[in-house]
């Protein structure tokens, strides 16, 4: 066969027989030769520990599994002078156990830290947190304040999208049929900041947020914060960034500062449902509360 | 679809399905009941095993994810009669009641105690937040890895 050929050259794997098969691309080419090849209607699996739970009784009706795990350059993290760039299938284990991400992006580290349990921060990625694109996906917030961008590829080429841009409502995303989060990008900037990452949920571990906090301040002279960013989690369809809240913060002396303000800006900016993880009422008294003590706790550190 | 992966130090050669489940190659192709399906979507950690090093939940694994992985299954820690340290413990502790969590458990606290065999209280309830016990023997389990700890730093550990 044709196909069979190719598949040696670009060290692509196909498997299966019949209506049934698993591509697994080893090379980022390879992933982009079977997209060019094979007009599918791939199930892209990352972790798969979302997709798996989904689909837990209707595995066998899944016809073309396209399996990311085998392309070792979507598992680098990469740090430059300017930027770092964490490649999509990044598990959530190796995030929060890398000492330069606990260094340059703390927040990021924590919400980590705090995904799942340890059997799912070892198969769970960063770029699945993001497609999956849950409004309670934990990494979301903290890539919100650091300013992520998605760099997304596809058959036709790549482009980058500002993460700000990425969410469009619960489980929706820019993303078209057929694009791939290929990587992560974090800009680096030599800025005195500091953050924290807060989630509130039923247990400590295995748990969905509740509600969920990333904030981080950017300080000039200890004193003043020059520019904050506030995001939410599980408050609203997408990843809520607080604008209101960061502007009465910025060009702020931190001693000006009210904190109990402050929670109340945010718990009337968020948009929250009940549901079985907490009622809006909840969420919004919840919220009030976390505001205050992550701004005091950063401050304070 | 052909597949091979080292189960227990032992390489099997299986014929798999693209949605076959680690979880399924375990239990049903080579037979090694030990390893549990409690929820099956990851919650409840008695499928744990470790792969290539890892703790996962083997219902949340393909099957042929797992070509050319070295897996461990509870199956594999005892050396023929002899137990290894950390099943020996949650025996001599009595922190088994009915039994189903234990091996995957006893995988979790293997990989915890692999990293880490100066555990605190807290360090194993990380370890071990991945899997529900519910007989409620949480203060046994956490008693028997702190002596399965003791046990393996004291030389007992010839098996992990």
């Amino acid at each position: 066969m044709i196909k069979q050929s190719k598949d040696v050259k670009n060290k692509q794997r196909i498997f299966g027989e019949g209506s049934k098969k698993y591509f697994r691309p080893q090379t980022k080419e390879g992933l982009i030769e079977i997209l060019e090849d094979y007009e599918k209607d791939f199930t892209i699996i990352a972790g798969g520990t979302d997709l798996l739970v989904a689909n837990f009784d209707k595995l066998h009706e899944i016809d073309d599994w396209l399996d990311l795990n085998w392309i070792d350059d979507f598992k680098e993290i990469k740090i430059y002078d300017d930027k770092v760039e964490i490649g999509s299938m990044v598990t959530h284990e190796r995030l929060y156990k890398l000492d330069k991400i606990k260094e340059l992006f703390p927040v990021l580290q924590k919400a980590a830290s705090d995904v799942g349990s340890p059997q799912i921060r070892s198969r769970g990625t960063i770029g699945g947190n993001i497609v999956t694109s849950s409004p309670a996906g934990d990494l979301l917030p903290p890539l919100m304040v650091y300013d992520a961008k998605m760099k997304i590829i596809s058959k036709e080429g790549e482009r980058t999208v500002d993460i700000n841009e990425f969410f469009t409502g619960p489980k929706k995303n820019v993303l078209n049929k057929g694009e791939i989060l290929e990587k992560i990008i974090l800009p680096l900037k030599d800025e005195n900041q500091k953050g924290v990452w807060i989630k509130v949920g039923k247990r400590k571990a295995l748990v969905i947020s509740s509600i969920s906090l990333a904030l981080n301040l950017v300080f000039e002279d200890e004193r003043i914060i020059k520019n904050s960013k506030i995001c939410i989690g599980s408050a609203a369809p997408v990843p809520l960034r607080i604008t209101k809240a960061e502007d009465y913060l910025n060009n702020k002396e931190i001693k000006k500062v009210n904190p109990e303000k402050l929670g109340k800006i945010v718990a009337e900016e968020i948009k929250p449902i009940d549901d079985i993880r907490g009622t809006a009422k909840y969420r919004r008294q919840t919220i009030n509360n976390i505001t205050q003590s992550a701004f005091r706790e950063v401050i304070n550190s | 679809m052909k597949m091979e992966l080292t189960v227990n130090g032992e390489k099997r050669t299986l014929d798999v399905k693209p949605h076959t489940r680690l979880l399924d190659l375990l239990r049903e192709d080579l037979g090694l009941t030990g390893t549990k399906e409690g929820c099956g979507k990851g919650e409840c950690g008695a499928c744990t095993v470790i792969m290539n090093n890892k703790a996962v939940a083997s219902c949340l694994v393909l099957a042929i994810q797992a070509d050319g992985a070295e897996v461990l299954t509870v199956e594999g820690l005892s050396k023929g009669e002899k137990l290894h340290p950390i099943q020996e413990s949650f025996i001599e502790k009595g922190a088994v009641q009915c039994g189903f969590c234990i091996p995957g458990m006893i995988m979790s606290s293997k990989k915890l105690l692999d990293e880490n065999i100066n555990p605190t209280d807290d360090d194993i309830k990380r370890g071990l937040s991945g899997n529900i016990c519910r007989c409620t023997g949480y203060v046994k389990i956490i008693d028997a890895v702190k002596s399965a700890a003791h046990k393996m730093k004291s030389g007992g550990g010839d098996n992990g």
